[in-house]
C-alpha cells in the first residue's frame, strides 16, 4: 500500500475469513434452497403455483400470519409496560427489572417450552390446581393448540420487544416529562401526548423485530402446537424430513425469506436495523 | 540524542481534496532544521489536514512532502519516524505512563534494558519520574500532556508534530505549559511543527508562523513581522485585533501616502506606495491608538464620542464613534488612562503615521 | 431517570404481571425437578434429588452434554476469531463496502434457522459433513459470527481511533497495533461476544435436527426427544442444570463488564 494514511490493504485481510466463511457456508446453502424451489421436481414455477391452488398451503400461511400478528401485538403491549417501568424506575430497581428481561432471553428456548408444557398440559400444574380448587371439573385445553403456541411465543418474544423500545425510551429527556407535569398535564395526558409519541420509533422497531422472528419460528410452535396447529417453519421441516417434497419445502422457505426481507426493506426507511440488532447484545 | 539539530521539512504544492471539497490547496512551505513552526488558522482552514498529511495519516491529492529534500509522500505513518502529540493526547488508557512511553521503543524491538534507560531519561526530561507507574486517567491534564510529549520524543523522531497540544487545558495551565514547551524545544533542539487556532499560543511559541485560511497559505513569517506587517485583512483580523480604515489614495510619495479621509501613512523603507486614485485598506491596531490630551498633537487625529467601554483590569477597551472615520477601537493601559471613561464622552484619538499598515482585501 | 415521574397504577400493574409471566414459568421447573414422585408434578411428601442423580448417572445425558460442550467451544473459537477480525477490519476501513459486509454478517440473525437448516441438509450431504462433529461446528460457528461482530463493533465504537493513529505514528505495524493497542481495549467486547456465541451453539436445535442424527446427538437434541417422547422429571432436572449454567455464563459476563466499566 503506497498511499499513506489510507487504511492499508492489511485491514481487508482481517475481514476475509469471516467473509469467506459466510459466503461458502451460509450464503451458498441458502442460495441453493432458492435454486431448488424452481428446479425440483421439475424446472419452472410449478411450486409457486401451489400458493394459489393448494388449500393446505394457504391454510398454513393464514395460520402463521394470524399467530404472528396476535403474538406481535401482545408482545408489544407487555414489552411496552416493562420498558416503561424500566425507564422510569430508580437505578436500583432498574437492575432487577432488566434482569427479569435478560434472563429469560438467554435461557434455552427448549427449557422454556418444556416449562410451558409442564404447566399447561392436561395433567399439568395449572389444570391440576384449578381442578383441586374446584373451579373447573374438566381439564382446559391449554396446550397443543393455537392458545398454547401464542402463550409460549409471546413469552419468548417479550424480551426482544423490550430491548429496542427501552433503547428509544432512554433517549427521552426526563425533564420533558417533569416539564409537562409542571405545565399542568395529568399523568395520562403526559403519557399520551409526550411519552408515547417520543417512544414510537422504538415501538416500530420492536414490532418489526418480533414479527420477523415469529414468522420463521420453529421450536416453540412445534412443541406447544403438538403437531396439530402447523406454522410455516414446522410445515417446511415436515415437507423435507417426512414427505421428502423438496420443491414445496424450499418454495415455502423462499417465500419466508422474501417476506422477511420485504418487511425489513419497508421498515429500514423508518428504523435503523443495526441499532435493533445491536440492542440485542 | 543522535542528531541534535533535527531535520528540515518541505511541502511542495500540497493539495488535499475530499470529493468536491478542497481542504488544502497548493501549500508550499519550508521548515528549517530545529525550527518551531506553527500552522495557525481558524477551524476548517486546513491546518490539521496538513499536519495529518505530514504524519502520513492523510494521503495528499497532489504535491509532495520532503524530509531533508527526500520525498517521503508514499511512506506509511509507521515508516516516517515522526513523533506526534495528538489532540487530547491519545495516551493508551490500559498502559501505565512508563508503558506508554516505552511503546514506540517496544515496537522497534529494543531490549528491555535499553527501553528502561530511555524511558527514564524521557520521564526526567518532562519531570514526571515519580509518576511512571500511574495510569493516564490518574494524571492531571497537564501531566498527561507531558507524558504525550515524552512518548513522542523518546524514540529520537526526525520531527515532532503537535496537534493543538494545549487546547484541552484551562487558560492558566496553558500559559505555564507554553513556557515549558518552549524550553523543551530549546533543550531538545528538534524541528517542531505545531497546529493551533490560538493566536496567543502561536505568537509566544513559534520561531515562525504560517497562517492558513480556506485551505490556502495566506502569509508566513516571524511572529513579530506577521503582527506588525499583516499582508491581508484576514491576517490582521485573526492575529490580534484590528481597526480597518478604508479610503481613496489622494497623495502618494516614496515614503508614504494619504487617504481622502485625511489619514496619513508612512511606509517602511523600500515599500512602494499605492497609486493615487486607488482604493486602500488600512489596518490599525487598537493598542496603537492613544487618547490625546487637550492640545496634544499626533500624525493622525480623530475626534469622536465614546460609544461603549469595558474595563479589562490591565487596561480599558474603548469603542469610539468618530466623525470622519466611523467606529474606532482603542485599548489603553489602565495607568495611562487620563480620563474616567463614560458613554458619550467626547475624546480625541491620535496615532502615528507608522501605526496604520496597508493590507489587501481577502480574495473571495 | 431519577424517579421524579412514575408510571400510573395501570402501567405498574401490567409491568409486574409481565415480569411474573416472564420469570415464574421458568422457575416452576425447579420444584418439579426436586419432586419425589415418578411423574412430572410438584413435590408431595418432600424434596428429592433422585432425578438429578438419574441424569448425572446416565451415559446418554452425559455424552450429549460433553458433545454439546465441545461443539460449542469449537464453534465459539471459530465465531470469535472470524467475527473479531471482521469487526476490526470494518471499523478501520469504514467505507460503503464494509457497511454491506456488516449487513451480510447480520443475515444469520435475520433469516430463520429452518431455511438455513434445510439448505445445509443438502449442502453438507454433498460435502460429506452430515452427522459430523465438524459439520455442526461449522454451522454453529458461522451463525455465531453476528453476535461477536455486534459486541466487538460496540466495543470499538467506544475506542478512540486516535489511539490507533498514535500507535502507527510511533512506528507500530498492523500486527503490533492489533496485539498491544486494539485487542486489550476491546477484550470485554470479545468476551461478551464469546459468551453469546457459546450460548447460541449450546442451545441450537433446528440445524442439529437436520444435519445430525446418530453420531452427533447434542444436548438440545436429547431434550427435544425427551419432550416429544417421555415427559419425566429427569427432563426438569436437565432444565434446571441448563438454567444454572446459563445464569453462570451471564453472571460472568456481567462481572467482567462491571470490572472494566468500574475499574
Amino acid at each position: 500500500m503506497t498511499a499513506a494514511g489510507r487504511p492499508g490493504a492489511g485491514w481487508w485481510w482481517l475481514i476475509l475469513p469471516a467473509f469467506l466463511l459466510l459466503v461458502v457456508f451460509y450464503v451458498a446453502p441458502i442460495l441453493q434452497v432458492l435454486a431448488i424451489s424452481v428446479t425440483e421436481p421439475e424446472p419452472g414455477l410449478g411450486n409457486y403455483e401451489r400458493l394459489f391452488t393448494s388449500g393446505a398451503v394457504q391454510r398454513v400461511i393464514v395460520t402463521t400470519l394470524r399467530i404472528c400478528l396476535i403474538t406481535t401485538v401482545l408482545a408489544l403491549l407487555l414489552g411496552y409496560a416493562i420498558a416503561y417501568a424500566i425507564t422510569l424506575a430508580s437505578p436500583r430497581a432498574r437492575g432487577w427489572w432488566i434482569l427479569a428481561v435478560l434472563v429469560p432471553l438467554w435461557i434455552s428456548v427448549l427449557v422454556r417450552a418444556f416449562a410451558w408444557v409442564t404447566l399447561l398440559r392436561r395433567q399439568g400444574l395449572v389444570n391440576n390446581t384449578l381442578m383441586e380448587a374446584g373451579i373447573i371439573s374438566e381439564p382446559l385445553p391449554l396446550v397443543w393448540n393455537e392458545f398454547g403456541i401464542v402463550v409460549g411465543m409471546v413469552h419468548y418474544m417479550v424480551p426482544f420487544a423490550v430491548l429496542p423500545m427501552l433503547a428509544s425510551m432512554r433517549e427521552i429527556d426526563p425533564r420533558l416529562l417533569a416539564a409537562a407535569r409542571g405545565l399542568g398535564g395529568s399523568r395520562g395526558q403526559v403519557f399520551r401526548r409526550v411519552f408515547l409519541p417520543l417512544s414510537m420509533p422504538g415501538v416500530i422497531a420492536a414490532a418489526v423485530l418480533v414479527f420477523i422472528f415469529t414468522l420463521g419460528f420453529y421450536i416453540t410452535p412445534a412443541i406447544l402446537g403438538g403437531g396439530k396447529t402447523l406454522m410455516v417453519a414446522e410445515w417446511i421441516g415436515l415437507q423435507i424430513l417426512d414427505l421428502i417434497r423438496w420443491g414445496l419445502g424450499t418454495m415455502m422457505a423462499t417465500m419466508l425469506v422474501v417476506a422477511i426481507l420485504v418487511t425489513l426493506a419497508v421498515f429500514s426507511r423508518i428504523v435503523d436495523l443495526r441499532r435493533i440488532f445491536g440492542a440485542g447484545a | 540524542m543522535s542528531d541534535a539539530r533535527g531535520h528540515a521539512l518541505g511541502l511542495k504544492g500540497l493539495t488535499k481534496r475530499y470529493g468536491e471539497f478542497t481542504a488544502v490547496e497548493d501549500v508550499s512551505l519550508e521548515v528549517g532544521q530545529g525550527e518551531f513552526l506553527t500552522l495557525l488558522g481558524p477551524s476548517g482552514s486546513g491546518k490539521t489536514t496538513i499536519l495529518m498529511a505530514v504524519a502520513g495519516f492523510v494521503a495528499p491529492s497532489a504535491g509532495a512532502i520532503l524530509l531533508d529534500g527526500r520525498d517521503i509522500t508514499p511512506l506509511p505513518p509507521e515508516k516516517r519516524n515522526f513523533g506526534m502529540v495528538f489532540q487530547g493526547y491519545a495516551l493508551f488508557p490500559h498502559m501505565t505512563v512508563a508503558e506508554n512511553i516505552a511503546f514506540p521503543l517496544r515496537v522497534r524491538g529494543l531490549s528491555r534494558a535499553d527501553r528502561d534507560a530511555k524511558v527514564r531519561a524521557a520521564l526526567d526530561l518532562v519531570q514526571l519520574a515519580t509518576f511512571a507507574e500511574r495510569l493516564p486517567r490518574q494524571l492531571s491534564g497537564g501531566q498527561q500532556q507531558r507524558v504525550a510529549l515524552a512518548r513522542a520524543l523518546v524514540f529520537d523522531p526526525a520531527l515532532l508534530l503537535l496537534d493543538e497540544p494545549l487546547s484541552a487545558l484551562d487558560k492558566k495551565l496553558r500559559a505555564e505549559l507554553q513556557e515549558e514547551l518552549k524550553a523543551l524545544h530549546r533543550r531538545v533542539g528538534r524541528t517542531f511543527v505545531n497546529v493551533t487556532h490560538d493566536q496567543e499560543e502561536a505568537l509566544s511559541l513559534s520561531d515562525r508562523i504560517a497562517i492558513l485560511n480556506h485551505g490556502r497559505l495566506v502569509q508566513q513569517g516571524a511572529p513579530g513581522l506577521l503582527y506588525e506587517r499583516p499582508r491581508t485583512r484576514f491576517v490582521a483580523d485573526f492575529l490580534g485585533k484590528s481597526n480597518f480604515l478604508e479610503g481613496t489614495v489622494v497623495e502618494a510619495a516614496a515614503g508614504g501616502f494619504a487617504l481622502d479621509s485625511g489619514v496619513s501613512v508612512r511606509l517602511p523603507d523600500g515599500a512602494a506606495p499605492p497609486p493615487a486614485g486607488s482604493r486602500s485598506l488600512l489596518s490599525l491596531r487598537p493598542e496603537k491608538v492613544a487618547l490625546l490630551a487637550e492640545g496634544e498633537a499626533a500624525d493622525n487625529v480623530a475626534e469622536g464620542r465614546i460609544l461603549s467601554w469595558s474595563y479589562l483590569g490591565a487596561g480599558f477597551a474603548l469603542r469610539v464613534a468618530t466623525e470622519r472615520l466611523g467606529e474606532i477601537r482603542a485599548s489603553l493601559p489602565s495607568w495611562q488612562a487620563a480620563i474616567a471613561p463614560a458613554e458619550g464622552l467626547p475624546v480625541r484619538l491620535g496615532w502615528s503615521a507608522e501605526a496604520a499598515v496597508p493590507v489587501e482585501e481577502d480574495a473571495a | 431517570m431519577d424517579g421524579t415521574y412514575r408510571p400510573g397504577p395501570a402501567g405498574r400493574g401490567l409491568a409486574w404481571a409481565t415480569a411474573l409471566y416472564l420469570v415464574l414459568p421458568i422457575l416452576i421447573v425447579v420444584p418439579v425437578a426436586l419432586t419425589d414422585q415418578r411423574f412430572l408434578s410438584l413435590p408431595k411428601d418432600g424434596l428429592s434429588l433422585q432425578h438429578f442423580r438419574t441424569v448425572l448417572a446416565s451415559p446418554e445425558w452425559l455424552g450429549s452434554i460433553w458433545q454439546s460442550f465441545t461443539i460449542a467451544v469449537a464453534a465459539t473459537v471459530l465465531s470469535v476469531v472470524a467475527g473479531t477480525l471482521c469487526a476490526i477490519g470494518c471499523w478501520r476501513i469504514s467505507r460503503r463496502a464494509t457497511e454491506l459486509i456488516r449487513v451480510l454478517m447480520l443475515l444469520p440473525l435475520i433469516i430463520p434457522s429452518i431455511v438455513y437448516a434445510i439448505g445445509l441438509y443438502r449442502y453438507f450431504g454433498a460435502l460429506d459433513l452430515l452427522d459430523r462433529f465438524m459439520g455442526v461446528v461449522i454451522a454453529h460457528g458461522v451463525t455465531g459470527i453476528p453476535y461477536v461482530v455486534i459486541t466487538v463493533s460496540t466495543a470499538l465504537a467506544a475506542f478512540d481511533p486516535r489511539l490507533e493513529q498514535a500507535a502507527r505514528g510511533m512506528g507500530a505495524s498492523l500486527t503490533q497495533t492489533l496485539r498491544w493497542v486494539i485487542l486489550p481495549r476491546i477484550a470485554p467486547g470479545i468476551f461478551s461476544g464469546a459468551i453469546f456465541a457459546f450460548i447460541h451453539s449450546w442451545d441450537e436445535l433446528v440445524m442439529v435436527l437436520f444435519i445430525a442424527s446418530r453420531d452427533v446427538f447434542t444436548l438440545p437434541r436429547r431434550i427435544w426427544d425427551g419432550i416429544n417422547e417421555n415427559l419425566d422429571p429427569a427432563m426438569a432436572a436437565v432444565a434446571v442444570l441448563l438454567i444454572l449454567f446459563t445464569l453462570l455464563l451471564l453472571l460472568a459476563d456481567r462481572a467482567l463488564r462491571r470490572r472494566t466499566e468500574g475499574g
